[in-house]
């Protein structure tokens, strides 16, 4: 039963793949804005979770506005799907009208100059995380880290379309602690969603002021290599217009006290995802279950 | 320090790190890591609390390539040397 339904879901993806294939990016782009809404409109488990996130963060204090932000969010993440479905496209360097400004500071310039400096990147479901990975591969090396899909066909499937620029992928099933301190030895970005929930591996640390499990590796691999944390995110303005922007670096000398080390760090990413989820509520994911 | 003092403190810091509930005096020697329960992350917490519990510094990598207790305490018997 379970195969069958596997199959229908691959059948549809092809299809789904093979119609964004053969439109342009903005004709895509306004289907996946159409479907959204629909979406919206029918997944009212999701809708409720969105708004109930918003509203505990305080970001506005009424369910119409928060049901105005969370249809935007739905919209949001629809134009994601897209960008990263034709990135290739999308972000060729030599595409006609794109707008794309980078705000980087000097050590993160530097950073990225230095072959042998391996960096860990921050960030969240906020903005086009997917096009910033994409657009910072340019000038360094750039491994995400992915959860496989549970579909096996689809998961193949989707596998198989290649990132612009020189952005890899690893499962998280397979990403253990060597593969992650190779990418940081050979002196490449390893990318990191601060705002996955940790489920009991994860350390409580507070965001928008409520307790979330949040995941430890990234502080742990800051403490015992020294490679420096910086917070970057992507916000998209046209269709075509994206502004990326990087923080930091956080750097921490090991006190001897684990716990307090990494709470501390992870503290600091909170807040600058924070910072940045204020000032664009529309572009944040708020339908993923955060504080459970 | 000896073998058999640095044994003894790399129990008391696997301990602090694990996630396990093993009895630590009883961990020999020829005992694998993976057997002691660290995984990716556990992983990562051993390599900061022996980094700081015997103040050296080493390149994480060459501790996450070990596979015994035994070539655990020879890689700490070669850095803690003076």
């Amino acid at each position: 039963m379970k195969r069958i339904r596997h199959l229908i879901e691959y059948a549809f993806a092809r299809l789904g793949l093979a119609i964004i294939d053969a439109l342009s990016y903005e004709r895509a782009r306004a289907m996946g804005i159409r479907l959204a809404d629909a979406w919206f409109s029918v997944d009212k488990r999701r809708r409720k979770t969105s708004i109930n996130n918003i509203l505990k963060t305080g970001i506005v204090s009424t369910a119409q506005d928060a049901e105005r932000i969370a249809l935007e969010s739905f919209r949001h993440f629809a134009c994601v799907m897209i960008e990263s479905l034709k990135s290739r496209e999308l972000l060729d360097e030599q595409a006609c009208g794109n707008e794309i400004k980078f705000d980087f500071p000097n050590e993160f310039k530097a950073a990225l100059a230095d072959p042998g400096q391996g960096i860990i990147l921050a960030s969240g479901h906020l903005g086009s995380w997917e096009a910033a990975a994409q657009l910072i591969s340019r000038s360094k090396p750039v491994v995400g880290i992915t959860r496989d899909l549970n579909n096996p066909y689809t998961n193949r499937l989707m596998q198989k379309r290649k990132p612009s620029g020189d952005f890899r992928l690893t499962p998280k099933h397979s990403a253990d602690t060597s593969r992650f301190l190779e990418t940081l030895k050979k002196g490449e970005i390893l990318g990191f969603m601060i705002d996955q929930h940790a489920r009991d591996r994860g350390m409580m640390i507070d965001f928008f002021g409520l307790p979330a499990a949040t995941h430890t590796a990234i502080a742990l691999l800051h403490l015992v290599t020294g490679a420096p944390i910086y917070f970057g995110h992507c916000k998209r303005g046209a269709a075509r217009a994206f502004e990326l922007k990087v923080t930091g670096p956080i750097v921490r000398k090991a006190s001897g006290n684990r716990t307090e080390d990494i709470k501390s760090i992870l503290e600091d990413l909170n807040r600058l995802l924070e910072s940045a989820i204020r000032n664009n509520p529309e572009q944040y994911l708020w339908a993923h279950r955060r504080w459970r | 320090m000896t073998r058999k003092e640095i044994l003894v403190k790399l129990r008391h810091v696997m301990k602090q790190a694990s996630q396990e509930h093993i009895d630590w005096n009883t961990v020999i020697e020829d005992a694998t890591i993976e057997s002691l329960g660290f995984d990716s992350l556990s992983m990562l917490d051993l390599i900061y609390d022996i980094q700081q519990e015997f103040d050296i510094e080493f390149e994480a990598e060459e501790l996450v390539s070990i596979n015994r207790v035994s070539e655990m305490v020879t890689f700490l018997e070669k850095n803690t040397s003076p």
